[in-house]
């Protein structure tokens, strides 16, 4: 994915952003940069409960919630989101903040289905840069037994051919035997001479 | 196995992004890093409140204080995250690392404890500044961190 460039404009004036997170200084840090992000309304929770009310009373566009939260935690919160709620907000994107990733919690962390797991240090510039990700994000919404959320392959390849798993839209590096007739010379010339434009 | 149902979304977020309007990438970074900028001085404040925590917990050593210490390491990653403190971040990270091992190997060792304390508080000390101090300071962490946990690890070695 593409870096944005200083001059690129990111426009967060419509959107509403929920923020999770049971440390009210990191609360605080976090409304201040999406402040400077110039978003038009930010909620904050203290408490993943609270989140759970609050979704279903009101539309938000994007989920910024803690790993670490005391009770249900932030991978708990995310996996009933994508399971228990019903479209369309079972896609609001979820990034998730995370300190140190404990042992215990790498397997929850990949298989709750959250959008971006940002782990810290955070600058706003990483935070700007994932959500720019998220808006330009192309991969589908997988729902199946073991798993609901963005589809965790980053790039479209999947398997390698001729193994099992592979979808109808997946891309291979392997180009394979051509299926049509070579272009002749003159027909390549054509496709990349200058030609005057009669306007 | 069960059939997965693969959907095209676009987010309300992936319309409202790119609409016309808003600030430029340069001006949003700015205000944010301004805005961010007054929280500093507390968060260090509050660092240090946590390693006089840490300081406190290791000095009773009670047998099972070890989510504890990885509670407490963990908050100061999570607020010094915020900011740029270098080596604290690395050092409290090597600290819950070891806990962390620690706790699921189920074989607590105080005095590694005991010397990431020490290394922190003269990191939070020296400004957190990067320098010889500080990398001989996370060199020596570094070699305690490697340490086998418990006998399963030592057996893997």
């Amino acid at each position: 994915m593409a870096k944005a460039s200083a001059s690129d404009r990111v426009n967060l004036a419509q959107s509403s952003v929920l923020l999770v997170d049971h440390n009210s200084q990191s609360l605080d840090m976090l409304s201040s940069i999406f402040q400077g992000f110039g978003v038009r309304e930010q909620i904050k929770c203290a408490s993943t409960e609270r989140a759970m009310k609050l979704v279903h009373q009101r539309n938000v566009d994007l989920i910024l919630i803690d790993s670490a939260m005391p009770g249900m935690d932030g991978y708990d919160f995310t996996r009933w989101l994508r399971r228990d709620t019903p479209a369309p907000l079972r896609h609001t994107p979820v990034i998730m903040l995370t300190g140190h990733a404990a042992q215990s919690k790498v397997q929850k962390s990949r298989d709750c289905g959250v959008s971006f797991v940002v782990t810290k240090p955070l600058t706003p510039s990483v935070l700007l840069q994932r959500i720019l990700w998220l808006a330009a994000d192309e991969r589908s919404f997988v729902e199946c037994e073991t798993y609901v959320g963005p589809d965790r392959r980053v790039r479209n390849f999947g398997p390698p051919m001729g193994m099992s798993g592979r979808r109808a839209g997946d891309l291979s590096a392997h180009v394979g035997a051509a299926t049509e007739e070579n272009m002749d010379q003159a027909s390549i010339d054509m496709l990349i001479k200058p030609m005057r434009v009669a306007l | 196995m069960s059939e997965a149902r693969i959907t095209k979304v676009v987010s309300s977020l992936a319309r409202q992004v790119f609409e016309p309007g808003g600030r430029t990438v340069r001006d949003a970074l700015q205000k944010a890093n301004e805005e961010l900028e007054v929280h500093r001085e507390p968060v260090m404040a509050t660092i240090a409140a946590t390693l006089d925590e840490l300081d406190a917990v290791a000095a009773t050593a009670e047998p099972d204080a070890g989510p504890r210490v990885y509670e407490l390491a963990s908050a100061i990653i999570s607020l010094g995250g915020y900011f740029d403190l270098g080596p604290m971040n690395e050092a409290s990270y090597s600290l819950c690392d070891i806990s962390d091992r620690m706790i699921g190997a189920n074989a607590w060792h105080w005095p590694s404890i005991h010397v990431h304390l020490q290394a922190m508080r003269l990191i939070l000390n020296g400004g957190c500044r990067v320098g010889q101090t500080s990398d001989a300071l996370l060199e020596g962490l570094h070699s305690v961190s490697q340490r086998p946990v418990g006998p399963d690890e030592a057996a893997r070695q």
